[in-house]
């Protein structure tokens, strides 16, 4: 019955065919650092679920903001298990993906036909360290607060451009609930939505291109 | 699996990955369930016993509004809500204490003491003072809070 459905639907989607390419692809004798891209995406995957649920409660004001999350680390049912996720998946993000781009670096394997690979990655990087320079604020802590004020007068120290850079970041002169407001709409929408986009692209090349074997001595 | 007494590398491989891959699923979804509908389902803050103002204010057989602030707790917002209370003696000695929210869709009832009953403007609901339905289309009574006397001062149980 099961295989009868999923023939009729095969017939006409092909996923089969597509699943094969993604999970049933041959791939050259490698090692457990070649796990580290999966284990980014797992975690980009936990980040995306227990992000979704925290704006079930979370209010990006500076009325609510603190006491909202306060409000589910102590009052939710298991909101303390769903920000924890999301905390310190923040830290296994950005460490997972240094070092994942570490073995791409060590095993050259950012070489041809991969280069193309190579820059989505360092944007997806990028669009990483976005996340967790925007969700830092987000808890509208003491902490929050000033790593922000550190954090945004680092953008603003370049020459002649740094004043504007710092306004444009920061909305204004100050931090404020239009910083607030801000950081949260390109944590939840922007930057999501570029890393969809971009882990689309990377893995498509991966699967495109193959993965590259261990450089053997010599070569 | 029909075929195999042994179980090859590969189907164990299989069953083990999607096994733990329900595993982590289950882990996802069944904190994400408890989390999302649990405030839903938490009890309301305690009951506890407002003091109205004193015996004297109530005119006998004439239902007599009093209204009472009480704190209310929304997520993680401490509200101000005044709640309105009709009390109705007619031997000042037994008190009824009756809601001014009708039993109708939850509009704000209000004693007309020219026609000598209780009106809501929203359908037309009518009760009279110890707040039956004479007409209209509420389904039940105006609804009562628990009434007592200490020292000449009302007090009605709310909350809860």
């Amino acid at each position: 019955m099961i295989s009868k459905i999923s023939r009729w639907i095969d017939e006409r989607v092909a996923w089969r065919q597509v699943w094969e390419a993604i999970f049933l692809r041959k791939v050259p004798k490698v090692n457990w650092f070649y796990t580290l891209g999966s284990a980014s995406l797992f975690v980009a995957i936990n980040q995306a679920i227990t992000g979704i649920l925290l704006t079930i409660y979370y209010v990006p004001t500076p009325d609510h903001a603190y006491d909202s999350v306060q409000y589910i680390t102590t009052q939710v049912p298991l909101g303390w298990l769903i920000r924890g996720l999301h905390h310190w998946g923040a830290s296994a993000m950005v460490i997972l993906v240094v070092l994942h781009m570490l073995r791409v670096i060590l095993y050259g394997a950012y070489k041809y036909p991969r280069e193309v690979t190579w820059f989505t990655g360092v944007f997806l990087l990028l669009v990483v360290i976005g996340f967790g320079f925007t969700g830092y604020l987000l808890p509208w802590d003491q902490k929050a607060y000033w790593a922000t004020t550190v954090g945004t007068r680092i953008a603003g120290t370049p020459p002649i451009i740094g004043d504007y850079l710092l306004r444009i970041i920061r909305g204004g002169g100050e931090i404020s609930a239009v910083t607030l407001v801000r950081f949260f709409g390109t944590h939840v929408w922007v930057l999501p939505a570029s890393l969809l986009l971009l882990i689309g692209i990377h893995l498509y090349l991966v699967i495109r291109n193959g993965i590259s074997a261990v450089p053997k001595k010599g070569e | 699996m029909g075929e195999s007494k042994e179980l090859s590398r590969h189907n164990f491989m299989q069953l083990a990955i999607w096994g733990v891959g329900g595993l982590i699923g289950a882990g996802f979804g069944i904190p994400a369930i408890v989390y999302v509908v649990g405030p839903s389902l938490q009890s309301q803050q305690t009951q506890s016993w407002m003091r109205l103002g004193p015996t004297s204010k109530v005119e006998l057989g004439t239902p007599t509004l009093f209204t009472v602030t009480i704190e209310t707790q929304t997520g993680w917002i401490t509200n101000e809500q005044e709640i309105s209370v009709y009390i109705l003696t007619n031997d000042a000695r037994t008190y009824i204490a009756m809601s001014n929210i009708c039993t109708h869709l939850g509009c704000h009832i209000r004693w007309i003491a020219e026609q000598n009953h209780f009106f809501c403007p929203c359908h037309n609901g009518v009760f009279d003072a110890s707040g039956n339905v004479i007409s209209g289309p509420p389904p039940r009574p105006l609804n009562r809070y628990d009434v007592k006397v200490e020292n000449d001062q009302l007090f009605v149980l709310v909350g809860g």
